[in-house]
């Protein structure tokens, strides 16, 4: 098979990121199970998969908010074991939330501020005495900010004043994103980025997360549902059902893979390109979150 | 010379003389107010006796003179500034009234009742009937809405001249009408022998005056001018990358805030729609606030006549509670920690202070203390007064970092009542419920010091507040404060964040033990006792009051909510019980009626109704406070708003067990 050959190369290489059995149970549920992944540098993979099927739980037990049941999680040849979020984030991972979690409350300026956090020195005793290189770090931060800000175009730079809240769905989204950057991360967790965006939108996000990788050289590792954006950017795209993965492969191969087209529509189902690319697209994310709400 | 002079102080459009009438009128009637009718002139006249008439030097009357000086200085420089700043778009009747009732209004209340804070309380409650009215009449003539920006725009050099010029103006228009008003009065009182036998120095005075005063505007308008250009959008000022802070915002980036932001941020701008709140006019305020607390204790007795010693005592009072106020909001302002034991920390800071500070150090050590060289030693245990309440913050804080929300209430409500308890059991150490006695007042190079003088206590306080402020205000604007304000927000992004929720916490709860100690060692060297009877839980909910009326989050909010709840507390509820038992008052016929309904009846015995009632209405017509932080005012007005749920956590992410706390998506 030709996977087989695409990934040769890769195996001699260390994985930025491995999941070795990595399993997750809520009570009786088994929300993850036995799931293996390895993501190399520099690569963009996707999670993709019905929805309950575990992928955000995935993301949650990488970044530390979930503990897992069993299983290991090896990021830079250590295992993240029991890492509480801030230090995951020390290790150089950051994430996005499906259901955007920005402060809102807070500015454009003050969020990416935030992400900052562990970049900066200034102790409680700095913040007050305000030595000369304190100021000088607070206005690096926010020159850099304003930067991280600038890779989304000028346009977040002039609402740099404004209160999130006040911003668009997908304005919000890329704060997030910019945010997550702060913290200088190798990985960059991505969950369902362009989840509620139109389709220019859409097409403008899957341009930026491939400059993140291209330009910022990060690695990226996404959740998506919509079959444009996956298919579009993925190098590797691992496919979750009940809590277990089914496949993995290239994109091409996943578009044919039977078990994921029987994952999707079930058995009755024809590989007719076009049903497929429709079931690919989950239902639109108003009704999904309403659904959890 | 002669034929200049007049064409530059003319105004030369009708724009200008609408906008120099506004103003000058504006400020002249509440400066005349203060100065005829209350005190303003007799201070000067003191002063002038100190200088003049070997006799009757004082210092402290000299000193009130120059701060009347700073007081007309300030004064007109702002109406400079206000001429200059004005967008013209508020209308003169509008202001004049508003001026009314927040200038004339008090300080004819505080003269007639002589007292600060009675006079202030009844400012409040007509401020209340006047907003009141004011909203009754926009329900039936409302005004048509401003536009965010209306008169946003780039100046170039010729309109800065005009501004300039109109700054000039107004301040000298403003001192030429208050001198040749002053003069008229002062010479009606001369002529009329009112004066008796006033010597020819104070006639040369008003004569000198009333010339030295239009000049002095005519400077001073330039510095008013200065600063109003200073706030203007300069005319290269579209570039929005590296503006440094304090720069006014380029237009471009207003224009694309959302209203409400876009008024906020163009407050820092000339023209200004009200002129009167701009980040310009606030520098004025400030710069007479603080003119008025160094000089305070020397005008006193000017203002309000005898017994300073005991007035500027309370203050020394209001002040530790301002202290405690600005430690609380770190804790529950910022962080958003409900604490309701805080007046533990304040405990164990007066406790280290009367412990180490009296005689009692003698019978616990055997030290033979110098009380000459002892009360230095005031300085020292301050600091470690505070870090010692900022142990016992992270000691106290640990055990309740898994808790949030009602259970973190409790469970501090509990340690605010355990310390004193502790403490008044240790009578080994403390002296148990008698207290310890005799501790020392602070030394400091030539000041006499002990209990009963009360202005060394004032001007400590000063200090103290001032320091606790600064470092307030670096702690909010630094990465620790926007960690503070973030885990507030949503504990799960903080943490997703890089900030570690737990050593967050512990910081919040050290900084405010931290302040808490402060003003507990200030309270057992001011107080010279302690006795842990004084300390209980209704200190800890007066001290979250302050908070919450004054604005969570906002620290002009919480110093104005210390001040206004320790004033009501413990100066204006006695008050008004003098006041109901003389017969001579107007409230006298209706408390002897409420005396014969409710016997044992007094104001101060209903005190927690009254604080109660007062947070109540306050909570439904202003939810964010009397002073809200920006933030705050937004969140209480975005209420709809959809996004996460940010519920509390009572597990930490990643713990084991979070997930049945929240799922997180
Ligand atoms: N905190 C939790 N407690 C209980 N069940 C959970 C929790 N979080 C997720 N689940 C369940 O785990 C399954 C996977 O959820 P999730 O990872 O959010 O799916 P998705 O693939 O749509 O992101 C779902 O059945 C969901 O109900
Ligand atoms: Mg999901």
């Amino acid at each position: 098979m030709t996977a087989e050959h695409e990934q040769a190369p890769q195996s001699t290489r260390q994985p930025l990121l491995e999941l070795k059995k990595v399993t997750k149970h809520f009570g009786g549920l088994a929300a993850v199970q036995d799931v293996d992944l390895a993501i190399y540098p520099q690569e963009i993979v996707s999670i993709i998969g019905p929805n309950g099927a575990g992928k955000t739980t995935v993301f949650n037990l990488i970044t530390g908010i979930y503990l897992a049941t069993s299983g290991e999680i090896i990021f830079e040849g250590q295992p993240l074991k029991k890492a509480s979020p801030h230090q995951v984030v020390q290790r150089g991972l950051a994430r996005t939330f499906q259901n955007i979690r920005l402060f809102n409350n807070m500015t454009v300026l003050e969020n990416v501020l935030v992400g900052e956090h562990l970049r900066l020195k200034a102790s409680i005793l700095d913040a007050v005495f305000r030595p000369p290189w304190v100021k000088q770090e607070e206005e690096e931060a926010r020159r850099r900010a304003i930067e991280l800000l600038s890779f989304f175009g000028q346009h977040l730079v002039d609402r740099q004043d404004e209160y999130v809240i006040n911003l668009s769905y997908a304005d919000r989204r890329r704060v997030e994103i910019a945010r997550a950057l702060a913290s200088e991360p190798k990985l960059l967790l991505l969950d369902e980025p362009t989840a509620g965006m139109n389709e220019a939108e859409t097409m403008e996000a899957v341009h930026y997360i491939r400059r993140l990788r291209d330009e910022l050289h990060l690695t990226i590792l996404l959740i998506e549902h919509k079959l444009m954006v996956t298919m579009g950017i993925s190098d590797r795209i691992a496919v979750l059902d009940y809590g277990r993965k089914i496949a993995e492969g290239l994109p091409d191969e996943i578009r044919r893979d039977e078990r994921v087209i029987t994952a999707y529509l079930g058995k009755a189902a024809t590989a007719d390109r076009q049903t497929w690319q429709v079931a690919l697209r989950p239902q639109p994310e108003g009704e999904a979150n309403n659904h959890h709400e | 010379m002669a034929m200049l002079v007049p064409s530059q102080i003319l105004p030369q459009t009708g724009e200008t003389r609408r906008l120099l009438l506004k103003w000058v009128i504006a400020f002249l009637v509440p400066v005349l107010v203060f100065t005829l009718v209350w005190s303003g002139e007799a201070i000067l006249n003191a002063a002038l006796l100190a200088i003049f008439f070997p006799g009757s030097f004082s210092i402290a009357a000299i000193a009130a003179g120059l701060f009347m000086l700073l007081f007309y200085g300030i004064i007109t420089g702002l109406t400079g500034y206000l001429v200059a700043a004005d967008s013209g778009r508020q209308s003169l009747l509008d202001l004049w009234i508003s001026m009314f009732f927040f200038t004339v209004v008090p300080i004819l209340l505080i003269y007639i009742t002589a007292n600060l804070f009675v006079g202030l309380a009844a400012s409040v409650v007509v401020w209340a009937f006047y907003y009141y009215g004011r909203r009754l009449v926009r329900r039936f003539r409302p005004p048509a809405p401003l536009p965010p920006l209306p008169s946003l725009k780039v100046l170039d050099a010729e309109m800065r001249a005009t501004l300039l010029t109109r700054a000039r103006l107004g301040s000298f228009w403003f001192a030429l009408s208050f001198s040749l008003i002053w003069l008229l009065v002062d010479l009606l009182f001369y002529f009329t022998g009112q004066y008796g036998q006033a010597s020819l120095v104070f006639l040369v005075w008003i004569l000198l005056r009333s010339v030295l005063l239009p000049v002095a505007g005519w400077l001073l308008g330039s510095l008013g001018g200065l600063v109003a250009i200073r706030h203007a959008v300069p005319a290269n000022g579209n570039g929005s990358n590296g503006d440094r802070a304090g720069a006014p915002v380029s237009t471009r980036r207003l224009r694309l805030l959302s209203a409400t932001r876009a008024r906020e941020e163009a407050r820092d701008l000339v023209p200004n729609d009200l002129p009167l709140r701009s980040t310009g006019a606030r520098n004025f305020y400030l710069l007479l606030l603080l003119a008025l607390l160094v000089f305070y204790p020397m005008i006193d007795p000017f203002l309000f006549g005898p017994g300073t010693d005991s007035r500027l005592d309370n203050y020394g009072n209001a002040g530790y509670y301002v202290i405690l106020a600005l430690g609380l909001n770190i804790v529950v302002g910022f962080a958003g920690l409900l604490d309701l034991g805080y007046v533990a920390f304040f405990v164990i800071g007066a406790y280290t202070w009367a412990m180490v500070g009296s005689p009692q150090l003698t019978v616990l050590t055997g030290i033979h203390i110098n009380p000459d060289i002892w009360p230095w030693l005031f300085w020292p245990m301050l600091i470690v007064a505070a870090l010692i309440a900022a142990l016992w913050g992270v000691l106290l804080g640990a055990p309740t970092l898994r808790l949030r929300g009602d259970y973190l209430a409790i469970v501090t409500l509990g340690f605010g009542e355990i310390i004193p308890i502790v403490v008044q059991n240790l009578d080994k150490y403390t002296n148990g419920t008698n207290g310890l006695t005799g501790i020392y007042s602070p030394a400091f190079f030539g000041v006499h010091w002990n209990v009963s003088t009360s202005e060394p206590y004032y001007y400590l306080i000063l200090v103290l507040i001032a320091i606790v402020l600064l470092a307030n205000l670096r702690l909010r604007d630094s990465r620790i404060g926007r960690a503070w304000i973030a885990m507030r927000e949503d504990e799960i992004a903080a943490a997703a964040s890089g900030i570690n929720l737990t050593r967050t916490k512990l910081l919040a709860f050290a900084a405010g033990a931290f302040f808490s100690g402060i003003a507990g060692a200030y309270y057992a060297a001011k107080l010279s006792t302690v006795t842990s009877g004084n300390f209980s839980f209704s200190d800890s909910v007066i001290y979250l009051a302050m908070v919450v009326l004054g604005g969570l989050g906002s620290i002009p909010g919480v110093v104005v909510g210390a001040l206004a709840v320790y004033a009501v507390n413990v100066l204006v509820l006695p008050q008004l019980d003098a006041l109901g038992n003389d017969p001579s008052s107007i409230i006298y016929p209706i408390y002897t009626h409420i005396l014969q309904v409710i016997p044992n009846f007094s104001f101060s015995n209903i005190r927690n109704l009254i604080f109660g009632i007062i947070l109540v209405v306050l909570m439904i017509f202003r939810p964010e406070g009397l002073i809200p932080s920006t933030r705050r005012r937004h969140e209480l007005h975005h209420t709809e708003a959809e996004g996460v749920e940010i519920t509390s956590l009572d597990t930490p992410p990643g713990a084991p067990g979070f997930e049945s706390e929240m799922r997180v998506e």
